[in-house]
């Protein structure tokens, strides 16, 4: 257990500024960005034993952070959907009206703006790997072919990848901007 | 037209921009301190021994269901015997009834259920 628990403290300190910000790019928020790095590294923790040296432990790990990103998108989504059906038929939760907390942080002001916003409904609606290659090929760290090994294809395929999401994107942003 | 879209495609430009001004986050100083205290909290010795309670409490609920079911089976067997012992006596009383009272062992005429021929031709009745 201790040699585990070293060996886990280890990991956290080498990747958790990674961890971290490859969350922070998929949630734009530091909070929930943090809470999420927390349950990558509870589940490194739980599953470190049955980690089968397929892939290299840091390729691993990021796995884990770009599938519970992903889950907890998709978890706001249907949060968000449930919350407009609650509008629909009158019933609407009071803490749902609370405006979020405001940042001195330009970093975290500038995820936190309308502009934001409509960047992550435009990202939102592309699919999981389209979303997944772009936003990690934007993130300090990450070369194609650590984008091509996290996803288990190639780096042509993260290229084409990356392409068709910035073309849908930028179509998403421009049909966004055009019924304004 | 041509200057509304380059307005349009300006907005979009400044919009994807916003991921390359993304700043990398530094990771909260009390990060480490709160998972570790989180792991501690789902993995150390309490949370075994939580698990082991919970394992007792479980173990505890499989047998009282267990006892729960065989009684209501027992109950079932012996209330079913109860019944087919009723049943069989009420057959047999029946069965008597049956006999004594069917047309072979009948000593008289039902005269309520007998009908005249001239009601069942339709024709008059003569006194």
């Amino acid at each position: 257990m201790r040699a585990r628990e070293e060996l886990f403290k280890g990991l956290v300190a080498e990747h958790q500024e990674m961890v971290v910000n490859t969350c922070y790019r998929f949630v734009f928020n530091r909070e929930d960005a943090e809470d999420l790095a927390q349950d990558v590294f509870v589940e490194v923790f739980r599953s470190l034993e049955q980690f089968r040296e397929e892939a290299k432990l840091s390729t691993w790990i990021y796995r884990i952070a770009v599938t519970k990103s992903l889950d907890h998108l998709r978890r706001l989504k249907r949060k968000k959907r449930f919350s407009s059906l609650k509008r629909i038929i009158g019933v609407s939760d009071p803490s749902e009206e609370i405006a979020a907390p405001t940042t001195d942080n330009p970093a975290e002001a500038l995820a936190g703006s309308e502009q934001a916003r409509i960047l992550q409904n435009a990202l939102n609606s592309l699919p999981d790997s389209q979303k997944t290659a772009f936003l990690l090929s934007k993130q300090e760290g990450y070369s194609n072919q650590e984008i091509a090994d996290l996803l288990k294809t190639s780096v042509s395929a993260v290229e084409s990848l990356v392409h068709r999401a910035k073309k849908n994107l930028h179509d998403k942003l421009y049909a966004y901007y055009s019924e304004q | 037209m041509k200057k509304y879209d380059e307005n349009i495609e300006a907005r979009v430009v400044e919009t994807m921009a916003l991921l390359d001004e993304l700043q990398p986050l530094e990771v909260h100083h009390l990060f480490r301190v709160r998972l570790m205290e989180r792991v501690e909290r789902e993995f150390g010795e309490g949370a075994r021994a939580r698990r082991g309670d919970r394992l007792d409490f479980r173990l505890a609920f499989m047998a009282l269901l267990l006892v729960v079911n065989l009684g209501s089976a027992l109950v079932s067997v012996f209330d079913g015997n109860r019944q087919v012992t009723g049943g069989a006596v009420s057959e047999l009383l029946d069965s008597q009834n049956d006999d004594y009272s069917s047309q072979e062992f009948a000593y008289y005429e039902q005269t309520a259920a007998t009908t005249s021929p001239a009601t069942e031709t339709g024709g008059e009745e003569y006194p």
